[in-house]
């Protein structure tokens, strides 16, 4: 019975040694015989995902979103993980309209590649459609200063230009201002794009490098009508009515369906016209120019019903129309050339009955409007 | 675990010490050969081999499905009519074949047949099984048949484990445990999920936690996990969506995904438990057709507008977690997917129920997500974690494996952040689940088979009889060895207790009778200690906490064994004795 025992001990003693290396072999036998058929599959897979990606590139090409979608969750199939496969299955996912699953995958590459421009600038898109607009800002800047695969600078450019289009929708000029003048600088001379940027600055109520960007333009081209405009109104924005005549003027004539810049070159002479404090202006024509602008201010008055009892400026409204009764009197050539100081009082009256108006009627327009950019002009002086 | 009682102890800490010297003193190559090829030890050895062959099995596996799926089904997303139709169907004819005629040990899902190895043929699985298992589980999953790979894998394992085990001649203890070590890895390499794997094998299958099994269960099925990654990628079965619980108020939500999980887990596993013996008691030549008919209709599901429930579903289990299903279709996804597995189940095709139950949980919890999100779009995190919860709630539910479900979304989504959610919807899910179908489905097929297999939930919520529910108070005085035999004596005047338990000098419990102490007592030895009277043997001692079988152990040897405090061995808790443990036996017996 011992003796059994211990044979039976011995006997497996030897034995396992051997089963064990026996095992070994076996394992790496198996392990590379499974090596080879995991490259046949692999090769075949990848090879049928090449072949679906390449139809749903065709198909997206030709805008045939939902086919290409379904090629590429094919393709997808092969190689679940190809970053490229899923970049542009998220694309025509978009192109289909179904931002929600193109999000997802967006994500997820993102999350994997948080430095790709594509990802960020179509992450940025679709935040913002969905009017998540810091989330859209953060993707735009990142795709601004992203790792983009081709023609790197054009697409900062524009996904900087989509990122001060979204900052103009949402009112955030200051912020828009600063991406426009980081833009300007990597702009160039290109006309088309310094008109682009000009339009924007004038969006953004930076009316300087607005002018700027639109004489650059104006050096390469001088008849082109947008940019006359854009000068024209930049100028005119700016206070400057004799530059804004003369680009404005140029605009009409190279555009004479330009409706805008007619309105605005009008609103200019009359500025100019009726400004009593120009400089070198004759004295009778200032005197003239006087009496006409208090006239025009006692129409605005009559027609403008300022609400009784309400204060503006830490003054009573009926006021404004009694001291304009009160002076009317004495507001003749006559009376103003013997007494000069009267200018200066009458053309005060003027300006504040202007604003008055403007605050409660709403914005004047014609010689109104040219007396209160005339005010503004000399309360900036 | 269950602390050694003091005797036993002392064994235990002889042998190590007995152990330790042979090491020391015998040190020697032989004795090192001797000792690497010592049962335990070579466990542990396979088990790791067992991975390695699991692990590449699986790969294996996963190709043969792939290949199947390619020629079968097409290579695109968009199947055509006449694919959807005929490949499931006529798959299915040559699966009934083959089958019926050579590999009947195939059918199912495999986890009843790993048990059953376990607790009925000593660990045995024939090799042919796995071949089988693999063939027709890949041509069935492969073909749009609604099963998944995971149960086939499991069982692929075991059997290599099996088979390994048998050519090592391993002692029939440790045979009949390889059978869970290899199903281990089998699930692990096919899930990528190696502690989700451990804990199924343990939950379901072997019932207990030994460290000795759990060491080999691990190796195995870390070392599959690493040869199917490295064959594989190390990528998750899906992309995981970015998982969130937005506020506490959720979890309101969750619960009402843990009870409409519930209640669909009660569905699908009623559904099976009606439809399977009305299949199986259908005349032997519809064995025949019965596979290929349920592909047909499965095809039918196809056609009509859901393809998505042919085949195991993962690349759809990812679609619907990143949301780009309507919660509408998610719904009639889950139920049609219920229908279709059944069918593909009940029809004996071989395959799978783990990838079933993660799509219908997966676009359950989806659907619940997104109606939610209609309803209360601040309310709700994103759909994808509410398909992650939900593929947990069902396998709370429908395959009621508790422990497995937590750890499984934990493991898959790897953020732990959904923990709480996750606890909350499998509670309400398994506790639905037990009220309204008291049998899991897999003790419900084992009845269905015939066989009687031990019932793990049953096991888990066993109550355990403990020292404590048999111990009685001291009757009588408790003598100590210090005192003197007439002092002993004295105590015992007014009393008629016959057996006295003593408290030895500085430790321990000894025993003594009142026969033995007269007689002690006549030889004059009045004046001498108990100590220095009483033969040396110590009376070995328990705990409250003890299992009750403990007891059984020193019962029959010592008339009264004491019962003493953890915290203070000298402090008497009560003492046992064989008659109140047999009384307590046959109490709880009695119910």
């Amino acid at each position: 019975m011992a003796s059994d025992i211990i044979a039976r001990w011995r006997f497996n003693l030897r034995r396992r040694p051997v089963m064990l290396a026996a095992l070994t072999v076996l394992a790496i036998v198996f392990f590379l015989a499974v090596t080879g058929l995991s490259q046949v599959h692999q090769a075949q897979r990848r090879a049928i995902g090449e072949r679906w990606f390449s139809r749903g590139i065709a198909d997206l090409n030709a805008k045939r979103f939902a086919v290409a979608v379904t090629d590429f969750r094919a393709a997808l199939l092969y190689s679940p993980d190809d970053y490229s496969y899923q970049l542009n299955l998220a694309e025509a996912l978009i192109g289909e309209g179904q931002r929600g699953q193109a999000l997802a995958y967006l994500i997820n590459l993102w999350e994997r590649e948080p430095e790709n421009g594509i990802v960020n600038l179509e992450l940025a898109r679709i935040a913002a459609q969905q009017g998540q607009t810091n989330d859209a800002i953060r993707y735009y800047h990142n795709a601004v200063y992203a790792v983009w695969p081709a023609d790197r600078d054009t697409m900062r450019r524009d996904a900087r230009l989509e990122l001060i289009e979204l900052l103009l929708r949402i009112g955030a000029k200051p912020q828009a201002q600063g991406e426009l003048i980081a833009l300007e600088e990597g702009v160039g001379p290109d006309p088309d794009q310094q008109e682009r940027v000009g339009g924007l600055f004038l969006r953004a109520d930076d009316y300087e490098h607005a002018l700027s960007a639109f004489s650059t333009v104006l050096k390469s081209d001088r008849h082109n009508a947008a940019a006359l405009a854009g000068a024209g109104y930049a100028a005119f924005a700016l206070g400057r009515y004799p530059e804004g005549r003369h680009y404005l003027q140029a605009a009409i004539a190279a555009n004479p369906d330009d409706t805008t810049s007619q309105e605005r070159l009008k609103t200019t002479q009359l500025v100019l016209q009726m400004d009593p404090f120009r400089r070198q202006i004759p004295i009778a024509e200032r005197d003239r120019i006087v009496v006409q602008a208090f006239q025009t201010a006692g129409e605005r008055l009559r027609n403008c019903k300022l609400p009784t009892g309400t204060t503006s400026a830490g003054s009573v409204t009926p006021s404004l129309s009694d001291k304009w009764e009160r002076l009317n009197p004495q507001i003749t050539e006559a009376r103003l050339r013997r007494n000069p100081d009267l200018v200066e009082t009458a053309m005060d009256l003027v300006f504040r009955i202007e604003h008055e108006a403007s605050a409660a009627c709403g914005s004047p327009t014609g010689a109104d409007l040219a007396l209160l950019l005339i005010s503004n002009m000399h309360e900036g002086s | 675990m269950e602390q050694e009682p003091n005797g036993e102890r002392m064994l235990v800490e002889n042998a190590n010490a007995r152990s330790q010297s042979i090491w020391i003193q015998g040190y020697s190559p032989r004795t090192l050969w001797r000792s690497v090829f010592r049962e335990d030890r070579l466990f542990l050895i396979l088990s790791v081999f067992i991975g390695v062959f699991a692990g590449l099995a699986v790969v294996c596996f996963r190709f043969a499905i792939d290949w199947a799926r390619l020629y079968l089904l097409g290579t695109g997303v968009a199947l055509t009519p006449a694919r959807m139709l005929l490949a499931p169907a006529l798959a299915g004819l040559l699966i009934a074949v083959l089958v019926i005629h050579f590999f009947p040990a195939a059918r199912g899902s495999g986890v009843n047949q790993t048990k059953a190895a376990l607790y009925i043929f000593n660990g045995n699985i024939p090799f042919k099984t796995a071949v089988g298992k693999f063939i027709t589980s890949a041509l069935a999953i492969g073909s749009g048949h609604s099963l998944g790979p995971e149960d086939p894998s499991l069982q692929i394992g075991a059997c290599i484990a099996s088979a390994l085990g048998r050519e090592m001649r391993l002692e029939r203890d440790r045979m009949r445990l390889i059978a869970p070590v290899g199903a281990a890895a089998g699930l692990a390499a096919a899930f990528n999920a190696p502690i989700s794997a451990v804990l199924f094998v343990i939950e379901e299958v072997i019932g207990r936690w030994t460290a000795g099994i759990l060491g080999s269960v691990v190796l195995s099925a870390v070392s599959s996990v690493v040869v199917m990654r490295w064959f594989l990628g190390s990528e998750s079965l899906f992309r995981i969506p970015p998982v969130e619980l937005k506020r506490p108020a959720e979890l309101i939500a969750y619960a009402t995904l843990g009870v409409i999980g519930g209640l669909a887990s009660v569905a699908f596993a009623s559904g099976i438990a009606w439809l399977r013996p009305i299949c199986k008691a259908l005349p032997r030549w519809t064995q025949y057709l019965q596979p290929a008919l349920a592909g047909l209709l499965i095809g039918i599901i196809g056609v009509l507008g859901a393809p998505q429930v042919m085949g195991a579903g993962y690349e759809y289990i990812d679609q619907a977690m990143h949301g780009q299903f309507t919660w509408e279709f998610l719904a009639i996804l889950a139920g049609l997917k219920i229908l279709a597995t059944m069918l593909s189940f009940v029809s004996g095709t071989p395959g799978g129920m783990f990838a079933p139950t993660l799509f219908v949980g997966a676009m359950l919890g989806a659907a619940v997500g997104g109606a939610q999100h209609a309803l209360l779009p601040h309310l709700s995190g994103s759909a994808g974690t509410y398909a992650l919860v939900g593929m947990g709630v069902l396998f709370a539910g429908f395959l009621r494996a508790p422990m497995t479900s937590v750890f499984m979304v934990l493991e898959v989504s790897g953020n732990y952040s959904i923990i709480v959610p996750v606890i909350v919807a499998n509670t309400f899910a398994y506790v639905i689940s037990r009220a309204l179908q008291p049998t899991p489905i897999f003790d419900l097929l084992t009845h269905q088979d015939g066989l009687q297999l031990p019932s793990m939930e049953e096991q888990r919520e066993e109550n355990i009889l403990r020292v404590e529910d048999a111990m009685q108070p001291v009757e009588g005085p408790v003598l100590d060895a210090e005192k003197t035999l007439e002092d002993a004596m004295k105590m015992l005047d007014h009393s008629e207790i016959e057996q006295l338990l003593v408290r030895l000098s500085p430790a321990g419990w000894g025993s003594v009778s009142k026969e033995q102490l007269l007689t002690m007592a006549n030889r004059g030895n009045g004046t001498t200690t108990l100590g220095a009277l009483l033969p040396i043997t110590p009376v070995p001692y328990l705990h409250p906490d003890h299992p009750l079988e403990t007891a059984l152990r020193y019962v029959d040897r010592w008339p009264l064994v004491p019962v003493v405090n953890r915290a203070d061995f000298r402090k008497l808790e009560g003492v046992v004795t064989q008659r109140d443990v047999l009384e307590r036996y046959r109490e709880f017996g009695e119910g």
